[in-house]
């Protein structure tokens, strides 16, 4: 049997949404300052692999993305701190399976937009960002 | 009826018990469950008894993309429990699913084996934990934090006066099984069963997570993963008596990764490695059996013809986790014959089955670990003594003998290229107090490399000297040095069997076990080859 392929990448897209309750504690016990906004990171798959045990673990460059959920088109992450986008600007994404081999999907993480105070109290929820 | 095996006095663990039992469903309604989830409608009408609340998870997951009817913040607490009849108390296993299409309920899947535990006497329930299944990674917390809330539940109902359940429960006879991610949770909840928070979440019960702090006896991971989640303290050691059951044909979990787990379960403390933590671990790899398999309702994912037919694996699923659960929940300890040696159950497997096992007893001490770096090897301390390799080439390495992530457990590689050659161990018998202990144990396996003819079993003299006498054993007088089973992807697995040479035959040959002077590994039973060890210890 040929060895399982990892998901193909179509788009990222980074959105800022309002932080629910388990995220702002995890924020306050991160101390993240300036965490305005919890930053939905959707990814768009060409198409859902099948449903496994194994799991595809995702990375920004060397990376790894703790956590990733299914959303109709495709996974998406969270980020508290948007120190995580300027570290990883313009950095690959790449999936694994094993931590060792890597595949690289030839799509770069997108920037976050800038959330202001202003516009901080007008996010959206994260369950409509994901419809 | 009774199966004869080698020992004679045990029975089959895998065949009914003389319990009866009824099997109730438990839940959460009112669950609202759409069409797509048809499945899970049973919930919604639970017995009358067994009404559970809801959990919030959401500082841990979030729920993938099928139409559920509860939110992160109320995920329902539902499963199957088979009950024995009786006044009880009984002790407990509960077993979880793991990642599977969230359309298909995987939580019937275990039945089988909570049927035959409860007719053992044996309360088992088989847990829902569906809602976290999909396209997601790195929620094996969350299934862990559910697998424990399970385990409240129960002592709820165990402490509270009208239930059907109270006084019937023994809390302090547990028994955590997992399948899957579901493997992998059962470790994390090991470890998060001691803790008092973990992160922003106090799990005292203030918030409506914990506590738990059961008396968890053993933890059993069927063809788990590892690593998926990992703790802010690095890769989670299971604290407690651990077990492990994996297929050489599982295509799904196809790197045999919780062989990390086991390696890191109970290793060698390099400060002190004379001190044990009480606990044992134990594995079984099974040729020929696949991912799916343990669970009776999921399909087959290997390739057609590639795996044993289903009735097979469970058999073995019963057989084996049979033996483990009436050792550590009813005190047969007799059963801990099978994790010792799988070669007792062999009356009960399915004829032809290739196993290969490993056991760690708690009371050991380590002749040679490995663990000390990379350098040539030596006799490990507080043993004290030299090892010589003549005319095989012996080196420590960090390989991956299984896959999956980088290990940092180190293994003796011995080649060889003629026979006649050994690795001689001289072992100061003052520092090795050989009588104390029942065995001598050897982990060692043979890889798919060239020097290794193909399909045949490796093999080699084990001998001990004390003083003038020594005694040789051909290592397949003790057990079978398997070649490794083509895997469905990826490199073959190299998996180390126990060899267990009793200190009794060593005193039958006279051999003095308070003055053992050396043991060797003399590569004279084939020409070539090569073959890996992981430790050499004396235990029981």
């Amino acid at each position: 049997m040929p060895l399982p392929e990892p998901p193909k990448i179509a788009a990222v897209e980074v959105v800022p949404a309002q932080p629910s309750e388990a995220d702002r504690a995890a924020i306050a016990h991160a101390g993240v300052k300036d965490a305005k906004a919890v930053y939905v990171v959707k990814v768009r798959l060409k198409a859902k692999p099948p449903v496994t045990s194994m799991s595809w673990a995702l990375y920004v460059d060397d990376e790894r993305v703790a956590k990733y959920w299914e959303y109709t088109d495709g996974i998406y992450f969270t980020v508290f701190d948007p120190q995580f986008f300027t570290r990883n600007q313009g950095k690959r994404l790449r999936f694994s399976y094993n931590g060792t081999d890597f595949f690289d999907t030839g799509v770069d993480l997108a920037p976050a937009p800038s959330v202001t105070d202003s516009n901080a109290t007008r996010l959206p929820l994260q369950a409509d960002v994901l419809k | 009826m009774t199966v004869a095996n080698e020992r004679g006095e045990l029975r089959n663990p895998g065949l009914p018990g003389h319990e009866e039992f009824d099997t109730l469903i438990y839940g959460s309604p009112p669950l609202a469950y759409p069409a797509a989830l048809s499945q899970y409608v049973i919930y919604n009408t639970p017995d009358p008894a067994y009404v559970t609340g809801r959990i919030n998870i959401s500082a841990f997951a979030n729920l993938g993309s099928a139409p559920w009817p509860f939110a992160n913040t109320n995920v329902p607490l539902n499963g199957h429990i088979c009950i024995p009849r009786g006044r009880g108390p009984f002790p407990v296993a509960v077993f979880a699913h793991g990642n599977h299409t969230p359309t298909e309920n995987s939580t019937p899947g275990y039945l089988y084996l909570c049927e035959l535990l409860a007719s053992h006497g044996i309360i088992a329930a088989t847990i829902d934990v569906n809602f976290l299944n999909g396209f997601n990674s790195g929620e094996n917390d969350a299934r862990a934090i559910v697998h424990l809330e399970h385990l409240k539940q129960l002592r709820t109902w165990n402490s509270t006066a009208a239930h059907p359940l109270h006084g019937m429960v023994d809390l302090n006879r547990i028994l955590i099984v997992g399948h899957s991610r579901g493997g992998e949770a059962v470790g994390h909840a090991s470890f998060f069963n001691r803790l008092a928070a973990i992160g922003p979440v106090v799990l005292d019960g203030s918030a409506g997570l914990g506590p738990y702090r059961f008396g968890l006896t053993a933890v059993a991971a069927i063809a788990p993963t590892d690593r998926q989640f990992v703790p802010a303290t690095g890769p989670t050691v299971v604290p407690d008596s651990y077990f492990i059951i994996h297929g050489s044909q599982d295509a799904d979990v196809f790197t045999f990764e919780g062989y990390h787990t086991y390696a890191r379960a109970h290793a060698v403390d390099l400060a002190n490695p004379t001190v044990s933590d009480g606990k044992f671990k134990a594995m079984l790899w099974v040729h020929k059996a696949n991912h799916n398999q343990f669970n009776s309702v999921w399909a087959a994912e290997s390739a057609p013809g590639a795996a044993m037919p289903r009735p097979n694996q469970e058999r073995i699923a019963r057989v084996h986790l049979g033996a483990l659960a009436l050792a550590v929940l009813l005190d047969r300890r007799e059963y801990f014959a099978v994790l010792r040696d799988h070669a007792v159950a062999s009356a009960w497997d399915p004829a032809g089955t290739e196993l290969v096992s490993q056991y760690q007893d708690p009371q050991r001490i380590f002749v040679q670990h490995n663990q000390e770096g990379l350098a040539a090897p030596v006799v490990s301390l507080p043993v004290q003594g030299t090892v010589a390799a003549d005319g095989v080439a012996a080196a420590r390495q960090l390989t991956a003998l299984v896959g999956g992530f980088a290990t940092t457990t180190i293994t003796l590689r011995l080649a060889w290229n003629g026979a006649g050659t050994r690795l001689l161990l001289r072992v100061d018998p003052a520092t090795l107090p050989a009588e104390r202990y029942k065995v001598i144990a050897l982990r060692v396996g043979q890889s798919n490399e060239a020097a290794n003819t193909a399909s045949r079993d490796q093999d080699f003299t084990l001998e001990v000297s004390s003083g003038s006498r020594t005694a040789a054993f051909p290592a397949s007088s003790l057990h079978r040095l398997l070649f490794p089973d083509p895997p469905p992807f990826g490199p073959a697995k190299i998996v180390m069997q126990t060899l267990r040479l009793p200190v009794a035959r060593l005193v039958e040959r006279g051999v003095d076990p308070s003055d053992l002077r050396s043991i060797a590994l003399v590569f004279d039973r084939r020409q070539t080859g090569v073959v890996y060890t992981g430790d050499l210890q004396c235990t029981n």
